[in-house]
């Protein structure tokens, strides 16, 4: 009725594509990416900083490290709160850690990415309200 | 014998002791230990009293308002506050058991709808849910529905709504965000959808269309930082303008050895005061309830897809939030001024609300209608959220409310599903 069950299926074989996609010369370009910008964090601050550690999480997202991504992005969002592709791939990792608690039926990992996930609503209005 | 008796209309007449043995039993299921049971159940408990301290500061101040309204502009004011609905239904009403066993009751049918249909979401606002629970029980009590059946009813009405709303939302939501693992949670939604149809219709088409993230907006609102300071932007100068038309003379009889207008603006910051306390309130009270219903809920139906809050879809669109709340403003004071000419009462208008309804329901009309439609349907929006709040008005009134009326107008869609149609068949057999 509302267009159910036509899209579902098909959205987790284009994330597989996407991890197959990943060739031998990208994965080097991002490594080097990772490494040639965890150099370069330490010496930045502030608004420059979460940038870079928001490349670098993005970075690791496309490696398919999902708990370096998340701990880069989240570093991102404490140094600055920011709204960009970074927030959203790390909500989007965050729900798919909270599915995988589920369903190994882990109470307290699964709280802690439902809290998360609350956190990153509150980010989300502070910085449309301009909080800073 | 005695001693039952004295449990039941002493105790269980309680609505604070009830909704605290309601969190002591969860948490005994959840097999919490007998100190996280304790402070759990202490704090549900209190949680409620400070609900209805808060309620109490806002139905002083709304007194107040309403006396000074009518005198100055000869009609009724009504503040859209769904806080204040809730306060008033929970205390001066005596309905606050029965709105926490309907939140339960939402909270266990969504549950079962999700786990045995194809429509997987679970609704995480708590705040919501409690909102939806107010307006089913007391629209429910009102059509005639008591005890068990009031709350089995209000229950699964609650329960389908927080289905039923994600699920008609999420084509949109696909669409905004680009993926289907998350959804939209948030009880405006029949708002959000009517905006995406306006907008289809009036708004550019084909090449023609245009999106508002296309252009430069200023992208911040700093005088929306703080919700209650916001709130006060609002309240006090309508309390002070409403107690200028309706004159030193009257306003001075309610304000006692206080200048008139003084009074007024003290009044105003008490409603806020008032909202402060009873949202206070509201989280201690679902602060132990929320956590150990999401965990349930999460564990019982694999592949759930969680509801969230409307700032979920904000980083997605920003300026098209910008563009609905302002278009939402217009509509709504469009609407404060025509309605009275239609005989309903003068709805005042709601910041908050024109922000987050109106800035969600703007990147909904965005995505239909692109600017065009994001413009007209969000001050189309402004007005039909307006208008809906406003047919409750009669019935809030003979209930015994003071000046307010709901705002989430999938609430006020439940409620008027009471109001048409679940009241009358009640009465009809």
């Amino acid at each position: 009725m509302f267009g159910f069950g036509k899209k579902k299926p098909k959205e987790p074989k284009k994330e597989t594509t996407e991890e197959v996609l990943l060739t031998v010369e990208r994965k080097e370009e991002l490594l080097r990416t990772i490494s040639f910008k965890k150099a370069e964090v330490n010496q930045a601050a502030g608004e420059k900083q979460a940038k870079i550690y928001e490349e670098i999480g993005l970075a690791f997202n496309e490696l398919g490290e999902e708990d370096h991504a998340i701990d880069s992005l989240e570093k991102s969002i404490q140094a600055k709160k920011s709204l960009g592709n970074g927030y959203k791939t790390l909500l989007k990792l965050y729900n798919k850690k909270r599915a995988e608690a589920a369903k190994v039926n882990n109470e307290e990992l699964l709280q802690i990415y439902l809290k998360k996930m609350d956190q990153m609503m509150q980010v989300s209005k502070e910085v449309t309200r301009g909080v800073r | 014998m005695s001693v039952v008796n004295f449990i039941i209309e002493n105790i269980l007449t309680q609505a604070s002791v009830t909704i605290a043995l309601i969190a002591m039993l969860g948490l005994i299921l959840q097999k919490k230990s007998t100190g996280q049971v304790i402070s759990g159940s202490l704090k549900t408990m209190l949680g409620f009293m400070v609900l209805s301290a808060g309620s109490s500061i806002i139905v002083g101040s709304l007194v107040y308002f309403g006396h000074i309204f009518t005198e100055g502009f000869h009609m009724q004011g009504i503040i859209p506050s769904i806080e204040a609905i809730n306060g008033q239904a929970m205390n001066e009403l005596g309905l606050g058991r029965d709105i926490a066993l309907t939140f339960l009751a939402i909270f266990v049918f969504n549950i079962i709808i999700a786990r045995f249909t194809k429509w997987k979401y679970i609704f995480l606002t708590g705040q919501a849910i409690l909102w939806m629970a107010t307006m089913t029980t007391v629209f429910g009590y009102f059509a005639g529905l008591r005890g068990v059946a009031l709350i089995l009813v209000g229950g699964f009405i609650g329960g389908v709504f927080a289905v039923a709303m994600p699920a008609i939302a999420q084509p949109f939501v696909r669409k905004i965000t680009g993926m289907d693992d998350i959804a939209l949670g948030h009880f405006c939604t029949v708002g959000y959808v009517f905006e995406a149809g306006v907008a289809k219709l009036v708004g550019g088409k084909g090449e023609k269309k245009k999106s508002v993230e296309d252009l430069k907006l200023p992208a911040q609102f700093e005088f929306l930082q703080d919700t209650y300071l916001s709130l006060m932007v609002v309240m006090t100068p309508l309390y002070i303008i409403t107690a200028a038309f309706a004159g030193e003379k009257f306003a001075s009889t309610l304000s006692g050895d206080t200048n008139y207008l003084m009074f007024a603006f003290l009044q105003s910051i008490q409603f806020v005061v008032g909202v402060y306390v009873l949202l206070a309130g509201v989280r201690l009270l679902l602060g132990e309830i929320v956590p150990a219903f999401r965990g349930i809920a999460m564990r019982l139906v694999p592949n759930a897809i969680p509801a969230l809050d409307c700032p979920v879809l904000f980083p997605f669109s920003p300026n098209a939030v910008i563009v609905g709340f302002i278009t939402t403003t217009i509509g709504s004071i469009i609407a404060m001024f025509v309605l009275p000419v239609f005989g309903l009462a003068m709805i005042l208008p709601g910041m908050l609300t024109a922000f987050f309804a109106g800035g969600t329901a703007g990147i909904f009309g965005n995505l239909t209608g692109g600017i065009r439609g994001a413009i007209i349907g969000g001050v189309v929006h402004g007005f039909f959220i307006t208008l809906l709040p406003a047919l409750l008005v009669t019935t809030f009134n003979s209930m015994g409310f003071v000046n307010a009326t709901a705002t989430d107008v999938d609430t006020v869609t439940a409620a008027l599903l009471y109001a048409w149609l679940i009241g009358p068949l009640l009465k009809a057999f």
